[in-house]
Parts: C-alpha cells; sequence; structure tokens
C-alpha cells in the first residue's frame, strides 16, 4: 500500500506536469460543457434572429389579390408577379427567386363556390428558414380563407371544432426532462473520461518505454502488481477528474449562463441534487478503473505512442455504440441491461436523472461496473507482466 | 558477491502469417556461470546482441530466467526478488530518468522506495550531488538537461541506497573526458569500499584501467572467464581491443 501511494504520487506528479494533459484532463472538460451550453443557445437564437431578418424572395402567378396583399404586408418578402408559366426550378437554382407559389388558373372560381384548389409551391427542401416561413403564410391564408367560408356559411365557430385536446402531464417535469437529455449527459463524460485514460495510460505506459523509464521502475524493489496498480489509478484519476469537472461545468453554466429556459434550468437544477451526484459519481469509479484496466492491457505491447493511439482507438467504438443505444426510444434500463458495460451508465444515469431509479438494479449494475474493473486490471497485469511486450 | 550458475534465458516468438504460426523459442543466454567478488570490479565484455544486457536484466531482478539460479548477496533471485533489488544498483543505456521530474524529486522517489531512514538519505544524497556536481542543476528538470548532467544524476540514482551490489552497463558512454573521468572515481570508491561491481564497456581503455576479473559473452555463451591479469598474459594481439575482437570471432 505504502509502496502504491508513492507510485501514485510520482506517476501523477509527472503527468501534471504535462501541458497536453493539463489542457486535455482539466481545462477542455471544465470549459466543454459551459461552452457548448452557452454557445448552443447563443448559435440557436443567433440564427434565429437572423433569418428572421432575411429578405425572401417569392415568385406568384395566378396569385389572388388578398394573398398578394399578405404577401406584401412583411416588407422583408421580396415579391416577383409572373404573368405565364416559367422554368421554376431555374429560377431558384440561379437565384432569381427562392420560392414559387402556383395558384390554379381556376383560383377564384373554386373559391367562390367552395370548392377546394391547388397551390404549387416549388421550393427547394434544404431551406428551411424560406419553407417554414412560406408555410406560415400559406397556413394563415388557408385560415383565413375557411374562417370566410365559415362565415359565408353562416355555421358556428364551436360547430367545426367537434373536439379539444387538453394535456395534463402526470410525470414530473424532472422526470420528464430527466428521460429526454439524462442520455446526453453520460455520452459527454464517458467521452471526455475516455479521453483522459487513454492520454493517461499511453504516457504512462507506451510513454514511460519511449523515455526509457521503464526498466528503471521494474529496477525497484516493487512489485510488478503495485507499479500496474500505480498506474491503473492514477489512468482513472485522469479519466474521473475530467468527468467530475464536466459536471462541475454543467452545474456553474446553469447557473451563471444567462439564456437557459427556466423551466429547463429548474428542472436540471433539481435533477443534479448531491444525492444523484454521488449515485453518478459512484457508478465512474469503477468504470474509470474498467477502462485503464483495458487501455494498459492493449497498449502494454505498444513500442510508440503512435502505435499506442492505433491499437487502443477502436475501442471508442464499443464505447460510443452502447451510449448510441442508450439515447434510442424503446431500450430501458431493466435486468437485460443492467450488467453491460457503458450501456448500463447511459441508462442508469437517465433513470438516475430522472429520479425513478431502482435501487436494487443500481447496485447490481454497481458491482457489475467493479466486477469489470477487476477483470480489466487482471488482464492488463497479465499484459504487463509480459516481459518480452513491456521491454520490447 | 554475485554467483551465477547455468542461468538460461529464452524468448518464445511467433512467426508467420495468417492462420500457419509457428512458435519459435530462442536462447538470448545460454547456460552462463560466472561469479563475481566483493572489492573486485567484473568486467562483463560482449559484442551487441551477445547477451548481456538480458544477463545483467536477470541479475537484477528484472526479467526471469528460464532456468539456473543467480545468488546475489546471498540471496537467491528466485526467492526473493525485491529483497535482491534492494541490494542492487543497476544502471544501463536503458535505465533512464523520469524527465519531468528534477534531481532532487527522482532522489527522494528512489529514496522512498527503498525506505531510506531520512537522515541517512540526506546525507548520502548531499554527498553524491556534491560529488558528482549536481547541485547547480538540482532544481532544473531531467527533460532540459544534457546528456553528461543526466548521466550524473543516473549514477547518483544508482548509489543513493548504498547498494552491496552494482551493475554499471556502459555508464560513460556519450560522456565528456571529465564527466567519465568523475564516475570513474565513483566506481574505484565502490571497489575500495567493499562492493560487489559488475562494469560493462566497449571502451578497452576504461576496461583496462578498472577491471579485476574479465568474462566475455558471445552468441549467449561464455567464451572467457578468469582473471584480467590472465587474460593480459594469455593475449597474443597487440591492445585489448585487438584481442577482443579476435577471441569472439574465433568462438
Amino acid at each position: 500500500m505504502r509502496d502504491l501511494l508513492i507510485i501514485v504520487k510520482k506517476e501523477l506528479t509527472e503527468l501534471l506536469r504535462d501541458k497536453k494533459t493539463i489542457i486535455n484532463s482539466i481545462v477542455l472538460p471544465t470549459l466543454l460543457i459551459p461552452i457548448l451550453m452557452f454557445g448552443g443557445f447563443k448559435v440557436s437564437k443567433m440564427i434565429q434572429e437572423s433569418n428572421q431578418q432575411k429578405t425572401i424572395k417569392i415568385g406568384l402567378l395566378n396569385a389572388p389579390e388578398d394573398f398578394k396583399q399578405l404577401v406584401a404586408k412583411d416588407t422583408l418578402h421580396e415579391v416577383t408577379i409572373f404573368e405565364e408559366n416559367q422554368d421554376f426550378k431555374s429560377l431558384i437554382n440561379s437565384g432569381d427567386i427562392q420560392t414559387a407559389l402556383v395558384f390554379s388558373s381556376d383560383w377564384s372560381t373554386k373559391m367562390d363556390s367552395l370548392e377546394t384548389s391547388e397551390v404549387l409551391v416549388h421550393r427547394n427542401g434544404t431551406k428551411d428558414n424560406i419553407n417554414s416561413r412560406v408555410s406560415k403564410l400559406l397556413d394563415a391564408y388557408s385560415d383565413k380563407l375557411k374562417t370566410n367560408r365559415i362565415a359565408t356559411l353562416n355555421i358556428p365557430v364551436e360547430k367545426m371544432n367537434p373536439m379539444v385536446q387538453t394535456f395534463v402531464e402526470v410525470s414530473e417535469q424532472k422526470e420528464l426532462i430527466g428521460k429526454r437529455i439524462g442520455g446526453f449527459i453520460p455520452y459527454i463524460f464517458i467521452l471526455t473520461m475516455w479521453g483522459g485514460c487513454l492520454l493517461a495510460a499511453i504516457d504512462l505506459v507506451t510513454g514511460e518505454k519511449e523515455r526509457k523509464t521503464i526498466e528503471t521502475t521494474l529496477s525497484l524493489p516493487v512489485s510488478k502488481f503495485s507499479v500496474l496498480m500505480g498506474k491503473a489509478i492514477v489512468a482513472s484519476i485522469l479519466g474521473f477528474v475530467p468527468a467530475l469537472l464536466n459536471l462541475i461545468g454543467l452545474i456553474v453554466g446553469l447557473n451563471f449562463i444567462e439564456g437557459i429556459p427556466d423551466n429547463f434550468k429548474m428542472a436540471l437544477t433539481e435533477m443534479l441534487n448531491p444525492q444523484s451526484i454521488v449515485m453518478i459519481l459512484l457508478l465512474l469509479i469503477p468504470f474509470s478503473l474498467f477502462l485503464s484496466g483495458l487501455i494498459i492491457a492493449l497498449v502494454a505491447g505498444a513500442t510508440s505512442f503512435k502505435e499506442a493511439q492505433s491499437k487502443a482507438s477502436p475501442i471508442i467504438i464499443l464505447i460510443i455504440i452502447p451510449l448510441v443505444m442508450a439515447l434510442m426510444p424503446g431500450i430501458e434500463f431493466t435486468w437485460s441491461t443492467v450488467f453491460i458495460p457503458v450501456l448500463n451508465i447511459g441508462l442508469g444515469v437517465k433513470e438516475i436523472m430522472a429520479g425513478t431509479v431502482n435501487i436494487a438494479m443500481y447496485i447490481a449494475m454497481l458491482v457489475s461496473l467493479i466486477a469489470f474493473a477487476v477483470a480489466a486490471i487482471y488482464f492488463s497485469y497479465k499484459k504487463f507482466s509480459d516481459e518480452s511486450a513491456i521491454l520490447s | 558477491m554475485i554467483r551465477i550458475e547455468n542461468l538460461t534465458k529464452s524468448f518464445t516468438s511467433k512467426t508467420g502469417k495468417g492462420l500457419k504460426k509457428e512458435t519459435v523459442t530462442v536462447n538470448a543466454v545460454n547456460s552462463v556461470s560466472f561469479e563475481c567478488k566483493p572489492g573486485r570490479i567484473f568486467s562483463l565484455l560482449g559484442p551487441n546482441g551477445a547477451g548481456k544486457t538480458t544477463t545483467l536484466r536477470m541479475i537484477a531482478g528484472i526479467i526471469k530466467p528460464t532456468s539456473g539460479t543467480a545468488v546475489v548477496d546471498n540471496i537467491a533471485i528466485a526467492k526473493g526478488n525485491n529483497e535482491v533489488k534492494k541490494r542492487i544498483g543497476f544502471l544501463t543505456g536503458s535505465t533512464g530518468l523520469y524527465e519531468r521530474l528534477n534531481p532532487d524529486e527522482t532522489l527522494d522517489f528512489i529514496g522512498k522506495i527503498y525506505q531510506l531512514p531520512i537522515k541517512e538519505y540526506q546525507e548520502r544524497k548531499e554527498y553524491l550531488f556534491e560529488k558528482l556536481g549536481i547541485n547547480e542543476f538540482r532544481k532544473k528538470r531531467l527533460g532540459q538537461m544534457s546528456t553528461g548532467m543526466k548521466q550524473k544524476v543516473s549514477i547518483a540514482r544508482t548509489l543513493i541506497h548504498d547498494p552491496e551490489v552494482l551493475i554499471f552497463d556502459e555508464p560513460t558512454s556519450g560522456l565528456d573526458v571529465i564527466t567519465a573521468d568523475s564516475i570513474i572515481d565513483l566506481i574505484r570508491e565502490s571497489k575500495d569500499n567493499n562492493k560487489t561491481v559488475i562494469f560493462s564497456s566497449h571502451i578497452m581503455s576504461e576496461v583496462d584501467l578498472l577491471c579485476d576479473d574479465l568474462a566475455i559473452i558471445s552468441k549467449g555463451s561464455i567464451i572467457y572467464n578468469d582473471s584480467f591479469e590472465t587474460f593480459k598474459k594469455e593475449m597474443t594481439a597487440p591492445n585489448l581491443t585487438q584481442e577482443f575482437i579476435n577471441r569472439v570471432k574465433q568462438a
């Protein structure tokens, strides 16, 4: 134990003197979520505002007078009236107009006889801003026509609305938001945890080989297991700390960043209570040890940083797939998913944040993660004890 | 004292492509025996790839022998790996230093691992720093140092626990004559203090200067093992280098 602590202290001192480690394991994780939150809200607001300010070039053919007036009300619309049919596709592609609304030639007759007529909308499906604004315009015009017809037919409005839907939300806001966004939280901190463990484990094993210090360490009167455990613990600390900083960044971001919708802010603050934070962090301790053990085992035989990275990097796929699965609808935290690493964290964190986690299942998940961590450490010890791999 | 008997180390590797893989076993060291006595400097010479480093690594407890025994300061390496390591100071071309630490921190780490009493450790460290001229750069990170500075710290690292057995594999390689001389001086001092010293070098003038007993290893086997005095008497070539080359070629 004494030797282990000495090794952990020395490895931590060395790693924390490396600028790469400081940036990747401390600076970036702390700033990541506040930047994503602040940037996300700011950018979407800016895009929304700028879209509303953009002029739309609309081409009209056979448009009735009242529709032309409706279009003209918005000064941002640049209207071109066509007298006869055109190659609207070419006009849209060349940028002369951005959309064209072609009313049927017998529009007025059909409207007067209370029949249905057609408006042909020529549009580029990728231009969301233009299409949504034109749709709103057409919906408003359609509503106006409907109201006029109801008035003409002298039908009371309530007769046209036989049913009104009113929703009564039985879940708490916390549960609703927790289930919806809870899956994204582990997505972020598991990925930063992976990054932290990967860099640290490669530096501590392959880096030592490159710097020719592994033999110095192995010549000391400490067991190989202590040396390996020291490295695994430090790598897992360097994986755990970024995840912790992610959470701190999220809490700080919620309190200091303006522009976050109030209901979202309140629900998230309620979800991140001390109990759920402790439950999440408890899961991350064995998981970071599991990741470190796995990476050390994979890179033990590598002779260069590049080789180590190419050996360990494909594992990211095994992390991303379960995380994506955890975000999919229909995949729930059950006794069959509770023992699948990564997937169980993704689903479990969602339940913890929603406040609906089953304690027995939570304990089973924690125990399974500890078992996986022990297995990964054993596997890495076997690899680390391979003389030809470690001294190559 | 070090006593080696029939020490053998085999490495197994897999060759071939696809499903057709063959397991090949190579003896890097083949039934090597020799004895190094306290108060004497034992030179282990050999060309590159002869099995020198593998033999030294087995003695230092870094790798396990496939067969044979090695007894270091009356402890068999098979029985007390860490106890053997406590008695050895091991310095080779592949025992680098932790580049993000400074000399003080490096020796503090080593001192703690060897569980040295604080007072004894401090005195020993100051003595070595003074003797090797490390004081002026003791707070500088090792990664920012020259080869000579690093080697001085490596020597201090090897001697800090005052080991009974010292293994030096090319300790003066790449150093200027002044630094090399101070290291040679320390090796001599270790001999005077009745330590068992294994010294390996490609610089024959240093071997001539320090060696008491000599073994030559080639292709994993010992081809010569006797006192240096006897070796010189038996020489047929005009100088040590030529004699060494002739013996390796004849083996």
